[in-house]
């Protein structure tokens, strides 16, 4: 690929992104989570650097805006200006999207621990202990720190940019031994989401001859065994066989009743 | 107290703004702070709302979203605790109680569209495929439109028309059905990290995938990142090693004859 030069993206143009990321998670579903709207907010970005209507924005929203993501929202700014520094610089895109799903699930850890479990209950309790004493002061300052917070994205998405664009020539001079470490990174994190995100497990009080739990069967030879069986199946299903993913989502919704109505799971 | 049209019209638009950033989780006004509040202010009655939010934030702030999970729905919880207290005469402990079945109303409605909203990444699919962002950008926002727009049918509803046939309703609900959608988010994310897979997976990485599996479901660990960092250290150390190989390989072509 050609190597673009770069500041395509202003000062300007980086905060927008910045402030268009306080919408990320839009259109959130369970199947590709946060995907969806990862590619929105980066698409006034792409359509900077290749033009309006260029076949690239569409094969970069390809790559980045349809595949599993699942992060916490600063992270997610983060992870947008660095995707959109490499990719300014013309960067390989399998290298980028490596990156991009090795790291969004560390960062979330990050993010979720400061805003999620820190910051979160700290500015709930003290606003709430205010509301007890029938002060309005309590929701004005819960509603402006988080509006503070919001902002902040902005620095996040900024600092993600600048890394990216320090980062870049040490990335291209290595772009085979990279995307393989890349590769590597991606895949085990994935692996590490599986027994995080999929729950497949059947209750404790389903016996086999009233005596075996069915659950306790499969725990004791590894534990989240059934989770990565099942996301085993679906790869390969999709490897193998053409079935619509429609089809599949509402088969495992329809599979997900039936073993609720019939107590299984 | 009753709660008159005007009243309840109110309530479900700022329900419906609300929502957006329920949906977001970037402001945060969703949180029973404001939401009781501004409901107390809409009933004229904004030290019940300051009470409400008190003990409904403190009941409702351990209930994250983290890691893909959906509790009962906060933003309903604030909005009905004042509500059922304002027409009821009663303290905002007791309606925080009664104002469950709301939430969990709410809670079964969410997960139930993020399981069908699944379908729709069909369409963003087709819209990149064929270059469309108008089309990747709708297809974004429609189910995100579809679900505020539910989120204050229900607050209109539970507040103003049908409270107590809501509240029946939830009750009588058979408990399969949701607790079916409940498995189904839960089976639902293997459909996503088997499609990463799919373009991720190669034979060379396959050991990778088994020893991330593996040390997370051994370990105890509250999320990815220290398995994050192992994959790192892996990954230098293969790097290092291509790396090396390469040099080599090209010192020896040098010295060949």
């Amino acid at each position: 690929m050609a190597k673009e030069s770069r500041e395509k993206l202003t000062d300007k143009e980086i905060k927008n992104l910045g402030l268009r990321s306080m919408f990320y998670q839009t259109g959130f579903n369970f199947e590709k989570m946060q995907a969806g709207s990862f590619g929105w907010c980066l698409l006034p970005g792409l359509e900077k650097i290749y033009g309006k209507d260029s076949p690239e924005v569409g094969k970069a929203i390809t790559t980045y805006g349809l595949d599993f993501i699942n992060t916490e929202q600063h992270a997610a700014s983060f992870l947008m200006g660095l995707v959109l520094s490499m990719e300014e610089n013309g960067s390989d895109r399998q290298l980028i999207k490596s990156m991009k799903t090795g790291l969004f699930g560390s960062l979330a850890g990050i993010g979720d621990a400061i805003f999620w479990f820190t910051l979160l209950p700290i500015s709930g309790s003290i606003a709430a202990s205010l509301c007890g004493q029938n002060l309005l002061i309590g929701p004005v300052f819960f509603i402006a720190f988080w509006i503070l917070m919001a902002l902040s994205r902005v620095l996040f998405l900024k600092a993600g940019y600048r890394l990216g664009s320090n980062a870049i020539e040490m990335l291209t001079s290595n772009v085979k031994e990279l995307t393989k470490a890349a590769g590597i990174l991606g895949v085990m994190v994935v692996g590490a989401m599986i027994p995080s995100y999929v729950s497949f497990s059947f209750p404790e009080d389903l016996t086999l001859f009233g005596t075996v739990g069915v659950q306790s069967i499969f725990d004791s030879i590894i534990p989240n065994l059934l989770p990565a069986l099942f996301v085993g199946l679906l790869y390969y299903i999709f490897k193998k066989k053409q079935v619509g993913i429609v089809a599949l989502i509402l088969g495992i919704i329809v599979f997900s009743v039936l073993m609720s109505l019939l107590g299984i799971m | 107290m009753s709660i008159t049209l005007f009243q309840g019209i109110l309530l479900a638009v700022i329900i419906f703004l609300l929502a957006w950033d329920a949906r977001w989780e970037c402001f945060f006004m969703f949180h029973p702070i404001v939401v009781c509040t501004v409901t107390g202010l809409v009933l004229g009655d904004v030290k019940l709302g300051l009470q409400a939010a008190a003990i409904t934030e403190l009941s409702y702030l351990g209930l994250s979203t983290v890691g893909g999970t959906v509790p009962p729905n906060a933003l309903m919880a604030g909005l009905m605790t004042v509500v059922l207290a304002y027409k009821g005469g009663l303290s905002a402990e007791a309606a925080l109680g009664l104002s469950l079945p709301f939430a969990l109303l709410m809670q079964w409605i969410v997960i139930a569209c993020q399981s069908l909203f699944s379908g729709f990444n069909v369409k963003l699919e087709e819209a990149a495929a064929k270059n469309d962002m108008k089309a990747y950008r709708f297809y974004v926002f429609l189910p995100e439109i579809i679900l505020t727009l539910l989120y204050a049918l229900v607050a209109f509803l539970s507040t103003y028309a049908l409270q107590n046939v809501i509240s029946d309703f939830v009750n009588s609900f058979p408990e399969f059905v949701s607790h079916g959608f409940e498995i189904a988010g839960g089976l639902l994310p293997a459909v996503g990290l088997a499609l990463l897979l799919k373009v991720m997976l190669k034979k060379e990485n396959v050991a990778y995938l088994i020893i991330g599996f593996l040390l997370m479901s051994v370990l105890d660990l509250g999320n990815v990142l220290p398995v994050a960092l192992f994959a790192v250290a892996l990954a230098l150390i293969g790097f290092m090693r291509d790396k090396n190989t390469t040099v080599e390989e090209e010192t020896d072509d040098g010295e060949g004859i």
